[in-house]
């Protein structure tokens, strides 16, 4: 017989053992796969491994498709870990783009010391702004925050598409030839290019560096002061919370600013990382923000474990790309993606509960 | 440790013995002395529709040249930082002809095009071309308009819809041609149009497919890629005109017809002269009497009046004698912006802003 209980204590070996089973789990059910559809599971693995994290290239490119993941990852697990459930991330990111694109192109002229910040400062605004939008319903009206952060992820892209696509709005750019050809944003000034950080053949976006130091800030907020305190016991039992006086309205205001903000970050990251222009066909056709509640999900909110599942899906995206062709179907990769995320979040249950195999035994007699 | 522990960490060490022990046992990929060539698609690579038509081209170079040349493609790959890192990973895989199917990746493809000066980069539907970057597309137009005469002999009531992706001046005109098509058969009719903002999304193409219905229209035809409107059409009983591919597999009772590409015509050589050295750059331009547009195969409920029709324009098309765009032309507000004995030239229509009168719809998007 097999039951299934909750651990009393969780030991340490085991938060390691676990995801790298896991893995060793999904590594395994894709051989399966791999072999069934006629494909050689080694040289399979090695391209994959190959072309996420060998070479300086195939690193650099993670890094920019780690960039976003990592502060849509944050600003899902800021939020909940309360237990407020933003899934709002991607209509935050949109406006953060658009609020750090705005003032890019307003201080034109400026150097990037002052242009840079003021993105970053702009994009926070933005998404904190529209984060707020749910916060303000959930906490006096107590709203459904998931229902009404997802629909204002459709308001966001359709404002978006309206200012490049629509209008002739502030963003758009309609003097260069290429506009002609196809609306797009308007170039940003030279000085609102994030700056790249080498460190040998690696090159390091901002937007990375920024979003690890905002990792760490997050985990200093929410283990080392009182708030992070209060928005534990918040999550974790909103009625002793009440009993214990702390001010739950004041927190879901305060947690969904900083999950938007630190969202919108990630939309200023874009516009000066890789994009100089407000990209609105890319940015929508990306999906950051849902993904970033897989990352989320998968590092169990810890902020340090964001950095690192952004890395590996990131460099896991990356190496999708260079994995298929005419012989390996895009389909088998979303497959191979999609097992290595249902074994990590599977072997979850392990960390919180075991198994336990018994047999059945003739009921002992009392001697 | 207890037993327990001691045999979960033993099969463990198995379990990953065995995994790097297949992984080094197999050597590196076989190394071919052929020539290869890859494409880059927006959507699937069997999306019914844009992507598809390309496949197909791709195919076309494969039967034509066979062993001598090993193709590959990229499917379902977003406009944005992702496809440097495709390019760059087609590169490193020994590719040396690499042809872009979307308009979103020119600015990657001119990088990239600096970056390797010894691949030759092919451009579809973009404009900027270098000493190893060429850009290629066609007539669309001609052709579209053909697809139109089929749906404004089928509309009733007189307004047609039309799904359409961003408004920009290649869709522009393919909507005029189209709406020009449908009042050769069907004089003072209405086409309605609805954007998408996307090349390839089905869900919001069958959304779009819906409100034309709801806003009174008959017959449905698409500028976009996939085959979700015909489905819609179909399930409704509506005749449906279809872009890109032939895709009466999707509609089998509601298909009219549709303007395809043939983009074997362009592949075929542009590899064959990539893999004897004699390749250059330029800008190419297919046509009707190329090959290279082409309506597609009627369906049943096509009138054989019609067909001639269409037949008799086609044959104009391609002797030269028929021109699409000629004057007297009207734009949606009634004015004349192109006199009688007066055509577009390639020109005027490559940055082509304006819509025909009977057009319903924004041509701001």
């Amino acid at each position: 017989m097999i039951r299934v209980e909750r651990r009393l204590e969780q030991p340490r070996w085991l938060s390691l053992a676990v995801p790298i089973g896991s893995l060793i789990v999904a590594f395994v059910v894709m051989t399966g796969v791999l072999l069934v559809t006629g494909h050689d599971p080694a040289t399979t693995f090695r391209r994959l491994f190959d072309s996420a994290f060998l070479g300086s290239a195939e690193l650099n490119a993670t890094f920019v498709s780690a960039t976003p993941l990592l502060f849509t990852g944050l600003c899902a697990a800021v939020a909940f870990r309360m237990q407020l459930f933003n899934i709002g991330g991607e209509g935050q990111l949109y406006v953060g783009a658009i609020f750090a694109a705005a003032a890019a192109l307003l201080v034109s002229g400026v150097p990037g010391v002052v242009a840079i910040p003021l993105m970053i400062a702009a994009g926070a605004l933005g998404g904190a702004l529209f984060a707020l939008i749910p916060a303000v319903l959930r906490a006096f009206l107590k709203t459904n925050e998931i229902i009404v952060s997802l629909m204002l992820n459709y308001v966001a892209a359709l404002v978006l598409n309206y200012l490049i696509f629509d209008s002739l709005s502030y963003w758009r750019d309609t003097s260069s030839p290429e506009a002609k050809v196809f609306p797009q944003g308007k170039p940003l000034p030279d000085a609102a290019s994030w700056p790249l950080s080498h460190i040998g053949g690696l090159e390091l976006p901002f937007g990375l560096l920024l979003g690890i130091v905002i990792a760490g800030v997050v985990w200093v907020l929410y283990s080392r002061t009182r708030f992070g305190f209060e928005v534990q016991v918040i999550g974790d039992s909103p009625r002793a919370a009440t009993y214990a006086g702390m001010r739950t309205r004041r927190k879901i205001l305060a947690v969904m600013a900083l999950s938007g903000a630190i969202a919108g970050i990630g939309g200023a990251s874009q516009d000066g990382d890789v994009r100089h222009l407000l990209d609105a066909r890319g940015l929508s056709a990306a999906g950051y923000g849902y993904a970033g509640i897989v990352v989320a999900a998968l590092a169990r909110y810890n902020p340090f474990a964001v950095v690192l599942v952004a890395f590996l899906l990131g460099g896991i995206q990356n190496a999708g790309y260079t994995l298929q062709g005419a012989d390996f179907p895009s389909g088998l990769v979303g497959v191979m993606q999609g097992l290595i995320l249902f074994c990590a979040l599977g072997g979850e249950l392990l960390i919180r509960h075991r198994i336990r195999f018994e047999r059945r035994r003739p009921a002992e007699s009392v001697a | 440790m207890s037993k327990r522990k001691v045999a979960l960490v033993a099969a463990l060490t198995a379990v990953v013995a065995t995994a790097s022990l297949v992984v080094t046992a197999v050597g590196s990929a076989k190394q071919h002395d052929v020539f290869k060539a890859a494409w880059i698609y927006v959507g699937p690579h069997n999306d019914g529709g844009w992507s598809q038509a390309h496949d197909q081209g791709r195919l076309a170079v494969v039967k034509a040249l066979g062993s001598k040349v090993e193709t590959t493609y990229k499917e379902n790959v977003p406009e944005g930082p992702q496809v440097s890192q495709v390019i760059d990973s087609l590169v490193k895989d020994g590719n040396k002809i690499i042809f872009a199917t979307s308009f979103g990746y020119q600015d990657a493809m001119v990088a990239a095009a600096k970056k390797y000066p010894d691949v030759y980069f092919e451009m579809a539907t973009g404009y900027k071309t270098s000493k190893n970057m060429a850009v290629y597309y066609g007539a669309g137009e001609d052709s579209i308009f053909l697809s139109g005469m089929a749906a404004g002999a089928a509309t009733k009531s007189g307004v047609v819809g039309y799904v359409v992706p961003f408004a920009i001046p290649e869709v522009i005109r393919h909507t005029n041609a189209f709406a020009l098509g449908v009042q050769a058969t069907h004089p003072g009719a209405t086409v309605k149009i609805v954007w998408t903002n996307s090349w390839f999304s089905p869900a919001t193409e069958k959304k779009a497919a819906q409100s034309l219905k709801a806003a009174g229209a008959d017959v449905i035809g698409q500028n976009v890629d996939s085959p979700a409107a015909g489905q819609y059409a179909e399930s409704v009983s509506l005749p449906w005109v279809g872009y890109d591919s032939d895709a009466q597999k999707f509609a089998p009772k509601q298909w009219l017809t549709a303007a395809v590409y043939d983009w074997g015509v362009y592949y075929i050589p542009r590899v064959k002269a990539a893999m004897a050295g004699t390749w250059k750059t330029g800008s190419y331009y297919g046509s009707m009497a190329d090959g290279f547009t082409k309506i597609a195969p009627f369906g049943s409920l096509v009138a054989s009046g019609t067909k001639s029709a269409i037949t008799t324009k086609a044959a104009g098309i391609k002797a030269g004698t028929f021109k699409v765009f000629a004057g007297p032309l009207y734009d949606q507000s009634g004015k004349l912006r192109v006199a009688k004995g007066k055509a577009l030239s390639l020109g005027d229509l490559m940055a082509i802003d304006w819509l025909v009168k009977g057009v319903e719809g924004s041509a701001k998007g």
